[in-house]
């Protein structure tokens, strides 16, 4: 009953080597499903979950570039806080910055931290206890960080990569594309140090790093099947 | 270029033709197949047994908050499918389902332009926040409109579809409101296969 998890920057392919495993192992393949369940659990709109991962971003985009650098150089921001958010921002009230992103939904159905990341928590570890599952991204391979049974799979490749490949899947042009990516290469970052704490990439969370500029996505998915059999049945 | 369709609500006349459609076994094939009964099966009513309701039951199903159902016509005139929103108010969201029974106006973007309208009722009109679509994968055609469309692969289930007595895997897939505003202004000028 093979469980994996694949985590990586978007333009990876971690959807494309996901749904290859999946299929060439005959699991489920789970990605922003676990969002929609989680949103079930807490009976909110999905769209209040996924803001957790991104609304800092936002908030920053609402932002004149004078005051975020403000915000970023002041002292409340602080040395220690992520580098790029920076402390001052997480200290202000909730409903400051959520009223300035201008999330009407996310407005009216607030959950807590807690509320957020029990609902993921437990999405992800029924999804370990039913097994048969690839699962995409949501700090699953944290959740499920010492579970038996698990491979975690990290993916990488540098951002000029990422943004063609981003570039062709959405028809953006170049800068569309690089912008794009980088907004939410920082927000999965942010997210993931939110919550769990750690460093989105950090190479020994995973079982095996793999960069998918020096391998097609076949080749990856094929590496990732083998080191299933690996797995006790 | 794309057609243009309309959605309107849903007549006895209409629940008629969506009977007849899907008793066509071409059709039906590409939706949910026979039931134990031998009748073909369909999403939240069935149109077999609905045509002889009274006015109340009829109204029951047509004019439902929870089940939005609408009929799908053609520039000409011509009603050529049925669209549903099956909505869950707390979260914001719907699933879609769409079946365009005129078989013979399929791979004509009618589908595609179908969806465009219920999203367009879905995110600007009921002010939804998701919209999710579970395609079957016997039901190519329909996953390539819904990738063309901008909806994202949420999961994919093995033999979570049964048909005809087999179970089949389906993909589920997703569409926020703010992807569709984004994609929106791209849609028209690109149709799908």
């Amino acid at each position: 009953m093979p469980v994996i998890t694949v985590n990586g920057p978007i333009g990876c392919g971690s959807v494309t080597i996901g749904q290859a495993v999946a299929n060439e192992l005959h699991l489920d393949f789970v990605d922003r499903l676990v969002f929609t369940e989680a949103a079930k659990l807490v009976g909110t709109p999905v769209g209040v979950l996924i803001d957790k991962e991104q609304r800092f971003e936002r908030f920053r985009d609402r932002l004149g570039r004078f005051v975020q650098t403000m915000l970023e150089r002041s002292a409340v921001s602080g040395v220690s806080g992520e580098p790029y958010f920076g402390r001052g921002i997480e200290t202000l009230p909730p409903e400051t910055y959520m009223e300035l992103a201008g999330e009407t939904t996310a407005t009216a159905h607030k959950i807590s931290d807690q509320e957020f990341i029990d609902a993921t928590t437990k999405v992800v570890t029924d999804l370990h206890r039913k097994g048969n599952v690839v699962i995409i991204g949501r700090g699953a391979n944290r959740i499920l960080a010492d579970a038996p049974g698990v491979i975690h799979v990290g993916l990488l490749a540098p951002i000029d990569h990422r943004v063609d490949v981003i570039m062709h899947r959405e028809r953006f042009d170049w800068e569309e594309a690089q912008s794009y990516v980088e907004e939410v290469d920082r927000a999965r970052l942010a997210f993931v140090r939110k919550f769990f704490k750690v460093h989105a990439d950090e190479p020994t969370l995973f079982h095996m790093v793999l960069n998918l500029e020096k391998m097609e996505a076949k080749t990856a998915a094929a590496v990732i099947v083998h080191a299933c059999g690996d797995l006790s049945p | 270029m794309f057609p243009e369709v309309a959605l309107t609500g849903t007549t006895r006349e209409d629940v008629g033709r969506m009977a007849e459609w899907l008793g066509d076994g071409d059709v039906n094939a590409m939706w949910y197949g026979l039931g134990d009964d031998g009748k073909p099966l369909h999403h939240g009513y069935s149109p077999h047994l609905l045509i002889d309701a009274s006015d109340e039951e009829l109204n029951l199903v047509v004019d439902n908050e929870d089940r939005k159902i609408y009929s799908v016509y053609s520039q000409e005139g011509d009603h050529i499918g049925e669209g549903q929103l099956a909505i869950d108010w707390p979260l914001l969201e719907a699933q879609l389902f769409l079946l365009i029974g005129r078989k013979d106006l399929w791979h004509h973007h009618y589908g595609t332009v179908a969806m465009i309208r219920i999203l367009d009722e879905a995110f600007e009109t009921l002010r939804l926040h998701r919209v999710w679509v579970d395609v079957p994968e016997y039901n190519e055609h329909a996953l390539q409109i819904c990738q063309h469309l901008g909806f994202v692969l949420e999961g994919h289930m093995r033999k979570s579809h049964r048909k005809d007595g087999e179970w089949y895997d389906s993909s589920t897939m997703g569409l926020l409101t703010e992807e569709y505003a984004r994609r929106r202004d791209r849609l028209m000028g690109s149709p799908t296969a």
